[in-house]
């Protein structure tokens, strides 16, 4: 199997909430800069291109192609890939299929979101929108107590019935939460790429309303405008155009069934479950060739719509036993110096671009690796094996990748 | 370098004028009819690739409900917003990493009884200058390229009819197309009325509800699972600048990158001596002399000349969409994937009436975009290679 | 118990209508205001000197940026074209009360193509290589609805 390296990452200057300044081709395309600019690379060196967002927030169908200029594709094969919030890992997961097939070298992966432009609850409520008009049609009030009910009071309904369910199982408190939120948005004060950059103490979190106990207003991400690019390379390729790498060594899929509501095909799955974590991340561990992920994983960079899942990631993903992910932020291991740092970025709770987002993660990981971070959030500790992961669809979606300081040898 | 073999193994496809059952119903029924017809369940699939579009699905993440019913519940999935011959593709890669040894790609969408593929077009336009125009549109454009054909080579009226009229004849003899127009004479054609000159009623693809599902397997397993394996000997894409008015509408360049590179990875020099059958994506009659030009078939230019002799036809040297092409059916998304199972037909001897005699090597082209901006070709053939 | 009443439902529309707000870029903001001046503005690559209208920020070709303005126009030739029996709005086809001709026209002095409509000759009097003229909207709106179609130019 072809090794595939990370080279390059390049994002937009900012990621912030209204990008008035630019138009939807310009602001992908300055990630695209970005991303020559950090590796001297030209678009001659590109042969193919990965593109994702999810289009519905901007009501643009198809959009690589009408930007196709911004991004460096003309003439190049390019393919869209769309998966909801795992879309920028989607994307990323294209790019390395495509190197590792062996039918092309050189290929750059290009994700983003310009959510300011278009409804983003419009976007989300969109996954189930047939079914909650029907409803509305035969004269079910959604907004009362049963129609929430029944749906499960929305994405953050959801997320705050997997929230209670993970603090039930896992012996943690909603203090837990908000010392996480404090964790991240702190980290994330320190990344220029950021949204969120206020240094922010348990707290400042507390002071928040309650929007659905046990979550809190700040324990909820933004919704921000940005773009990245990765590019990704062969070996060969690796050691001509450039002087460090990071190396994808696992990567795998999983999905299970669309949660958030009983309404929906009367499906009694607990979102606090995430079979599907614990069955991709055991693929890319196999994968990598990690026999120990408790030990051998030495950062992670999870996808992290609301704080408490942090915390749930890391035992779903493996990294740490159920119940003892509170633990470890109580002694201070998932810190910036600690022995297991999550989330140094600010993690997505601090930053989604959401086609990005999930590229987010693994770039994150590859810069830590490469040690290329600007800003301060750069992990002091050598970075061996990284765990990126990505999560979305209706709660239902995830996808892990490894990124390591060296190939994955046969 | 590219080592392992990949095959289609088995196809299914479903179209209708208005499906009587909803999308997942629809999927399910297509995906559990393929496994039961290879004898395999949806354990013995190691990725999914479904290709199907927000818009046109009128849903956020248009695969959310399409994973169970494809059987993906607790699999690897993915999905490819494009055409379906680019999921095919993207499946390919999959397969030629060494990870997986299946694929099933599934894609879908329902243009006739549940959203308007103009619309879904529309959608596709610059939003900052064309879409608040409103002078560009599926049906303006397509119009625009054809007369560029005409302009420059000289096609006539009634060859473009005949062009259309050939497809439409094909599409009668195909039980998959669901086009009412299908048996229309040239005179039938020409008789139906202008949209935007030149572009007549009768030269456009019809709105389709349908899928199409494709299992795709490495090497011994593809062995394993069937005794005709059609074999992807060749991949290739290429995009185009959106902007037509920066493009010659006569010619297609990336349809002939596209193919450039599909026929070098499946050693092709001589496409035109060398390809038995070609089932292309040319959603407007004009479309398809632009199309098989730069796939090589035929000279430049030549697509009067073709439509007169009637070199396109099942029997003649170099068969063109056999099934009635695109204007047979056509599903967004699905499209192309049943351009590659048209394929695929032909090479297992399975077309009935469209059936090219003896065709062991075929090519199948699908696009994104107005006026063929992005293009994607696969190579198939019965040998190995 | 009696029985209740089932509803079955076998087929559901759901309309959907968005407002979505799009930043037009400072590209077309400028070109927005030239047409609100009665001036229609291209840019041209300092690469391969194509001139593209409506002006955009960058050329694929040469992955450079276009930064270079220049007036176009009023005038140009119309280089291909299509008569329109039917008009097409949200994806639904009806028959147009009249004919209409859209054009891609050469503007002088640019290379890229403009879609215009072009209106005061009959379909059957259009002609490749004629040469048409912008017409404006008068009063301005300084909206993109400012260049209002094309007539036949001397």
């Amino acid at each position: 199997m072809r090794n595939v390296a990370i080279i390059g990452v390049g994002y937009t200057p900012v990621f912030v909430s209204k990008r008035k300044d630019v138009n939807i081709a310009e602001m992908i395309g300055e990630s695209v800069d970005a991303a020559f600019r950090n590796t001297n690379l030209t678009p001659d060196d590109i042969d193919a291109v990965t593109f994702g967002n999810m289009q519905t927030f901007e009501g643009l169908n198809l959009p690589h192609l009408w930007s196709s200029e911004h991004f460096r594709a003309i003439d190049k094969p390019t393919i869209r890939i769309s998966t909801g919030g795992t879309t920028g890992m989607s994307t990323l997961h294209a790019a390395y299929y495509y190197v590792a097939s062996g039918l092309y070298d050189v290929v750059m992966a290009v994700t983003w979101e310009k959510q300011s432009e278009g409804d983003s609850q419009v976007g989300l409520s969109g996954i189930v929108l047939p079914e909650a008009m029907v409803m509305v049609q035969h004269g079910m009030d959604l907004f009362g107590g049963k129609g929430m009910g029944g749906m499960g009071g929305g994405s953050t309904g959801a997320a705050a019935y997997q929230a209670m369910s993970y603090l039930h199982h896992s012996g943690a408190e909603p203090e837990h939460i908000d010392k996480m939120a404090a964790l991240e948005r702190s980290n994330a004060a320190l990344n220029p790429y950021a949204h969120l950059r206020k240094k922010t103490t348990v707290a400042d979190i507390q002071a928040t309303p309650m929007t659905t106990y046990p979550l809190r207003f700040g324990h909820t991400c933004p919704t921000s405008d940005g773009a990245t690019t990765c590019i990704v390379c062969s070996e060969e390729k690796a050691a001509e155009l450039a002087d460090t790498a990071a190396w994808i060594t696992g990567l795998a899929s999983c999905t299970s069934d669309p949660t958030t509501a009983n309404f929906i095909e009367g499906q009694i799955t607990d979102p606090a479950e995430q079979e599907p974590a614990k069955i991709a991340s055991k693929k890319a561990y196999a994968m990598a060739g990690i026999d120990d992920p408790k030990t051998q994983i030495d950062m992670c960079e999870m996808y992290n719509g609301f704080a408490h899942q942090s915390l749930m990631w890391l035992e779903k993903l493996g990294v740490c036993d159920e119940g003892e992910a509170h633990k470890l932020l109580d002694a201070g291991e998932l810190n910036i110096d600690g022995r297991l740092p999550t989330n140094a970025s600010g993690g997505v709770f601090s930053t989604n671009a959401i086609g990005a987002s999930a590229m987010n993660r693994p770039t994150e990981c590859a810069l830590q690796i490469m040690r290329k971070i600007e800003g301060g959030h750069q992990i002091p500790k050598p970075i061996h094996n990284a765990l990126a992961h990505g999560w979305g669809g209706m709660f239902q979606y995830v996808t892990v990748m490894i990124i390591s300081d060296s190939p994955r040898r046969q | 370098m590219v080592e392992r073999k990949i095959a289609i193994v088995a196809q299914a496809q479903i179209h209708s004028k208005d499906m009587p059952v909803p999308r997942e119903r629809m999927l399910f029924e297509l995906v559990k009819g393929l496994f039961d017809s290879v004898g395999i369940t949806r354990h013995d699939i190691d990725t999914f690739v479904l290709c199907s579009n927000d818009f046109s699905a009128g849903r956020t993440i248009s695969n959310v409900f399409e994973d169970t019913p494809v059987g993906a519940y607790m699999k690897d999935e993915t999905k490819v917003e494009a055409d379906g011959v680019m999921a095919a593709t993207y499946a390919t890669a999959r397969l030629l990493s060494g990870l997986y040894d299946t694929a099933l790609v599934v894609g879908n969408s329902l243009g006739a009884s549940q959203f308007r593929p103009y619309l879904v077009m529309d959608y596709e336009l610059n939003p900052v200058y064309d879409r608040q125009l409103g002078l560009i549109n599926e049906l303006s454009a397509g119009a625009l390229q054809a007369k560029a054909y005409m302009d420059e080579y000289g096609l006539t009226d009634s060859q473009l009819d005949k062009i259309a009229a050939r497809l439409l004849a094909n599409a009668a003899k195909n039980p998959e197309s669901i086009n009412d127009d299908a048996g229309a004479t040239p005179e039938d054609v020409a008789a139906s009325e202008y949209l935007y000159e030149p572009l007549r009623r009768l030269h456009c693809y019809p709105f389709t509800d349908g899928a199409c599902a494709l299992l795709l397997a490495a090497g011994d397993k593809a062995r394993e699972l069937t005794d005709k394996p059609v074999w992807i000997r060749g991949v290739g894409d290429s995009l185009d600048t959106y902007y037509i008015g920066e493009r010659n509408l006569a010619r297609s360049r990336s349809t002939k990158l596209a193919a450039e590179r599909a026929y070098k990875m499946a050693g092709i020099s001589d496409p035109a001596g060398n390809i038995d059958v070609a089932e292309v994506s040319a959603k407007f009659a004009a479309q398809e002399p632009i199309i098989c030009e730069e796939l090589g078939l035929f000279p430049e230019g030549s697509g009067g000349e073709v439509a007169d002799k009637g070199s396109a036809a099942i029997g003649a040297a170099m068969p063109v969409c056999p099934s009635g092409g695109a204007l047979g059916s056509y599903a967004f998304c699905s499209a192309g994937l049943v351009r590659i199972a048209e394929c695929y037909k032909q090479l297992t001897g399975a077309a009935g009436d469209t059936q090219v005699a003896g065709a062991s090597t075929a090519v199948a082209h699908g696009q994104d975009g107005f006026c063929l901006q992005h293009n994607a070709v696969m190579v198939v053939s019965s040998e190995e290679g | 118990m009696a029985a209740q009443d089932r509803i079955v439902v076998d087929n559901a529309v759901v309309p959907l209508d968005f407002t979505y707000n799009y930043r037009v870029g400072q590209s077309m903001e400028k070109f927005i205001k030239g047409l609100g001046d009665k001036k229609i503005l291209g840019v041209k690559c300092s690469g391969c000197s194509k001139v593209v209208v409506p002006p955009r920020q960058f050329c694929g070709t040469c992955n450079r940026v276009m930064d270079e303005w220049v007036e176009v126009g009023p005038g140009g030739t119309v280089e291909l074209y299509t008569v329109g029996h039917v008009t097409v709005e949200k994806g639904l086809v009806e028959v147009a009360d009249a004919p209409s001709v859209l054009a891609l026209i050469k503007l002088d002095g640019a290379t890229g193509l403009l879609a215009g409509e072009v209106e005061g000759v009959e379909p059957s009097g259009v002609k490749n290589g004629m040469r048409v003229r912008a017409v404006f909207k008068e009063p301005a709106e300084d909206s993109l609805n400012d260049l209002d179609h094309f007539e036949p130019a001397g």
